[in-house]
């Protein structure tokens, strides 16, 4: 048997245990050559949105990166302590140092090459379901599946450079401990029974200040706190796992009559050891299952946004003109030729606006014709409304206004036509979307209108009014197509800078939802993916754990099956140790992303004043869902493993 | 009156190499008898404890404890039946690393669902017997040998069990540990009648009790009774030691004129 040999059989021997490590890292090169397949994608055309995937398809490879480097290394340390005694009978059998380190390296090769070759061919196999989830959510003509050396190359280098890392730097775990006690193996549990009182409390107090903020928090200081509260929150979150955790057991283990009872001794105490011994990892379990419901929630929010974002821009094209423009005519004339060209029916309603400074605020307030506003009514199916000479109404520019106005009443003057008006109440929908206007925008009646002829004090007529054409098209999702020459003409004006020479302004919704909807579910798959390789790999944790504890574990059931324990009471045990180890890591995590919700509804809530609540349930339910699944999944092998005997 | 009654148990293992681990073995246990079960390794005495402890099954042949049939019973009768009647001393203690003394000893209580109350007072008893009283909320790695064997013993005795079953008690204790140990089992078995079947390689061990019982290769082999001398008896044991294994150097050089 050669060295190279020994190594193999080492690893297949052993598979059981290198099963749950190499399930998490296939799968996590199978999600990064999806993405960087997409990456390198030679036919995403669209400029924008390859911006989009290719930035979001880095980030997501970054972070994948990170997170299985930091798994990896943190599963092969705790892999080679378990395997500490068979260390140690091979250094007593006289293998040198160098040699145990190269078997080592060997073996975490091996391991490896295998993950990245597997998770290659399975990632190549599921590259062309996923081009075709994204081809629906980016609305693309195709997505071919393509073959090139990029993608591969840059999975293949990224990945056995993270082996290589981790092989390297693994043993010197190992290295460090004398021979005899490696035979010994680690026994720790000296250290696991302490706890400092003062740091359990102070672990509490950490995540009860960080919660307390995050529920009563407004938009002043919110952006203090995000910076704030996530690494008080980390630190409330570790001394809970490494003193708090122990400190509670300590107080039931006070109380005989709570703790002296049938399976709870076993349960109560193996439970707390288990705990406090995997604290660290717990704690990374908690923040990374924090960061994957947060980055899911956020994006299933983002979603939501666009879910509303019909209510908030009722008419399909908007086409704003000031009275110099010479382009008008041509546009308009384009625009109902292509509206027709495509099939679809749509009314039009030209506004002239006009500005005028009043005298109770001293700001321009924009203002538009009771019968104009009334034909789009018509055409939209709004309520229709009537005013009086004198009389005018708020035009709501957000849905936040609706409410703050529909009480107001104000008496004010037109100055420079010298118009008095008594501006009562809000249209009750909104009718343009947010930004086609300034915030101070009224409708007059007809006779009114008619008064005001003067321009803004400073300005020439040319520059206070303007025009404002309004296409109601009730087949809005299909204007994706109208108007794109004169939308990149606006675009490309915005992006030098040069959006206030341009003498009209254009906007189209159906083309504006499609990008937005494409990027935001992108966004949202892409994050999914991450969460779910991030789950798996804190499921891995959790049994990679339990099974390099396994022997103990089982030596232990066997001397309490002989004292007479029952196979009932030995299931039940397990249930009330594993409950904890699972759902406990869970349980804060679920908390921390509920709070961390109630802030961010804050900001949302300034920002599109759309509610995230039912969404965040969803994500929430759907992730403890996966957890119980899992949770009897490995109870399931845990149990199997104990009570084979 | 016998208590526990052996009759042609056998005990095969099948596997790719079956192993005839007992072979139609027969003896009885009177109550209130504190007997060593002796033999060289391999000679079945494991076996033997684990077939009495309810946890394996003879292959053919019938055992008879407290009048109960244990193949006749289910497993979770068993289950009671050990929780209630058997108290366990093993050679490497087995004692639960992650509770202290105090509660290693209650545990057969709990299990069982006794009172606070009512494990508080045996527990103050026992351990008062056993010299445990300084030492309860000591954890196992925090104590010595010998107070962990004490420990174990605590457990096996709180629940007031029919028997104790031993397996090498003293095989991880120094001399005086050892002797304390032998000792309070033989005090127990005296003032209780508990009746005790020690497994021991031991021959100072065997010397305690009221009869050993000799096994090789999975048949009964011999027995002696103990006399007033324990120094006597123990150089019985001695010569049939020297017997069983055929061969003198297997065994204890120490030979008492």
């Amino acid at each position: 048997m050669t060295f190279r040999q020994f190594a193999y059989r080492n690893v297949i021997r052993n598979r059981r245990i290198y099963a749950a490590f190499f399930m998490a890292s296939m799968f996590s090169v199978m999600v990064f050559l999806m993405y960087s397949m997409l990456l390198f994608h030679p036919k995403i055309d669209d400029e924008f949105l390859r911006e989009v995937a290719s930035t979001g398809m880095i980030v997501a490879e970054v972070i994948l990166y990170i997170f299985t480097l930091f798994f990896l290394f943190y599963s092969m340390s705790a892999f080679l302590q378990a395997r500490s005694k068979e260390f140690g009978l091979l250094l007593q059998l006289g293998m040198e140092r160098k040699q145990l380190n190269k078997l080592v390296f060997l073996e975490t090769m091996l391991i490896g090459a295998f993950s990245v070759a597997t998770g290659i061919v399975f990632g190549y196999a599921f590259t062309k379901f996923f081009f075709m989830i994204v081809r629906e959510l980016l609305q693309l003509e195709s997505l071919p599946l393509y073959v090139s050396w990029k993608p591969f190359a840059l999975t293949i280098g990224s990945f056995l450079s993270l082996f290589v890392i981790i092989s390297l730097t693994s043993v010197i775990f190992i290295r460090e401990q004398k021979i005899i006690e490696l035979l010994k193996g680690y026994k720790k549990l000296d250290e696991l029974q302490s706890y400092s009182t003062v740091k359990a409390i102070l672990g509490i107090f950490l995540l009860l200040f960080a919660y307390g903020a995050a529920a009563f928090t407004s938009t002043k200081v919110v952006f203090t706190l995000s910076l704030l509260l996530p690494p008080v929150a980390a630190l409330g979150t570790y001394f809970f796992f490494t003193h708090s955790v122990l400190f509670f057991h300590q107080q039931i283990r006070k109380r005989k009559s709570l703790y002296w009872h049938r399976y709870r001794l076993i349960a109560f105490s193996e439970g707390a050891v288990k705990l406090r011994e995997n604290a660290r990892m717990y704690f990374i379990v908690t923040i990374v299952s924090t960061v994957a419901f947060l980055s899911v929630g956020t994006l299933t929010s983002l979603t939501s946004y666009t879910g509303q974002y019909r209510e908030l821009n009722p008419l399909a094209l908007i086409y704003t003109s000031e009275l110099t423009n010479p382009l008008e005519r041509q546009h308009i004339d384009l625009l109902t030729r292509e509206l027709e060209e495509e099939g679809l029916s749509y009314s039009l309603v030209p506004y002239l606006v006009k500005k005028q400074t009043s005298s109770f605020s001293q700001y321009e307030v924009d203002i538009l014709r009771e019968s104009d506003v009334n034909q789009l009514a018509v055409a939209l199916r709004a309520p229709l409304i009537e005013l009086e000479a004198g009389q005018a109404m708020f035009i709501p520019y957000s849905e936040n206004s609706l409410t703050s106005f529909k009480d107001r009443e104000i008496q004010t003057v037109l100055e420079e036509s010298n118009v008095p008006i008594l501006v009562k109440g809000v249209y009750p929908e909104m009718l343009f979307p947010t930004l086609s206007f300034g915030s101070n925008v009224i409708v007059v009646s007809d006779q009114d209108y008619l008064l005001i002829n003067e321009p803004v004090i400073g300005q020439t007529i040319e520059e206070s009014f303007y025009k404002f054409y309004a296409f109601h098209v009730p087949e809005w999702e299909r204007t994706k197509s109208i108007g794109l020459e004169i939308d990149s003409q606006v675009t490309d004006a915005i992006y030098s800078n040069q959006s206030n020479d341009l003498p009209f302004y254009f906007e189209n919704s159906g083309l504006n939802y499609s990008i937005i909807r494409a990027t935001f579910s992108l966004l949202l798959f892409t994050g999914l993916m991450v969460a779910a390789v991030l789950l798996l790999a804190a499921g891995s944790f959790v049994y990679f754990k339990l099974y390099t504890g396994l022997e103990r574990d089982k030596r232990q059931f066997e001397v309490l099956k002989r004292m007479g324990l029952t196979d009932q009471e030995l299931i039940k045990i397990v249930n009330r140790q594993l409950v904890p180890q699972f759902f406990l890591p869970w349980g804060i995590a679920m908390l921390h992303s509920a709070f961390s919700f109630i802030s961010l509804q804050v900001i949302w809530h300034d920002l599109a004043d759309v509610s995230i609540l039912m969404e965040m349930i969803y994500v929430l339910i759907g992730f403890t869902f996966i957890q119980v699944l899992y949770y009897f999944l490995i109870r399931w092998r845990y149990i199997a493993n104990v009570r084979a005997s | 009156m016998s208590i526990l009654k052996m009759d042609d148990v056998t005990k095969v293992y099948e596997g790719k190499v079956t192993h005839r681990a007992l072979n139609q073995l027969s003896f009885e246990v009177n109550k209130g008898e504190f007997i060593a079960v002796m033999g060289p390794s391999g000679s079945g005495k494991t076996t033997l404890l684990n077939i009495i402890s309810t946890i394996d099954t003879a292959t053919s042949g019938y055992v008879t404890i407290d009048g109960l049939r244990p193949e006749e019973m289910t497993k979770n009768e068993l289950a009671l039946f050990r929780r209630r009647q058997l108290g366990f001393v093993f050679q490497d203690f087995n004692l639960m690393q992650m509770l202290t003394v105090e509660e290693n000893m209650v545990l057969p209580l709990t299990m069982d669902g006794h009172s606070v109350d009512e494990m508080k007072k045996r527990l103050l008893d026992i351990s008062m017997k056993l010299d445990l009283y300084n030492i309860l909320d000591k954890r196992p790695n925090e104590i010595s040998g010998g107070q962990a064997q004490r420990t174990a013993i605590g457990r096996a005795l709180i629940h007031k069990p029919t028997f104790i079953l031993a397996d090498e008690p003293t095989g991880n204790l120094d001399s005086k540990a050892s002797r304390d140990v032998l000792e309070l089992l033989s005090k127990v078995n005296q003032e209780q009648e508990t009746t005790i079947i020690m497994v021991t390689h031991d021959p100072i061990a065997a010397s305690y009790c009221d009869r050993v019982v000799f096994i090789k290769d999975g048949e009964f082999f011999n027995e002696i009774y103990s006399d007033d001398r324990r120094q006597t008896f123990f150089q019985r044991i001695l010569n049939v030691l020297s017997l069983l294994g055929g061969n003198v150097n297997d065994l204890s050089t120490i030979r008492l004129s």
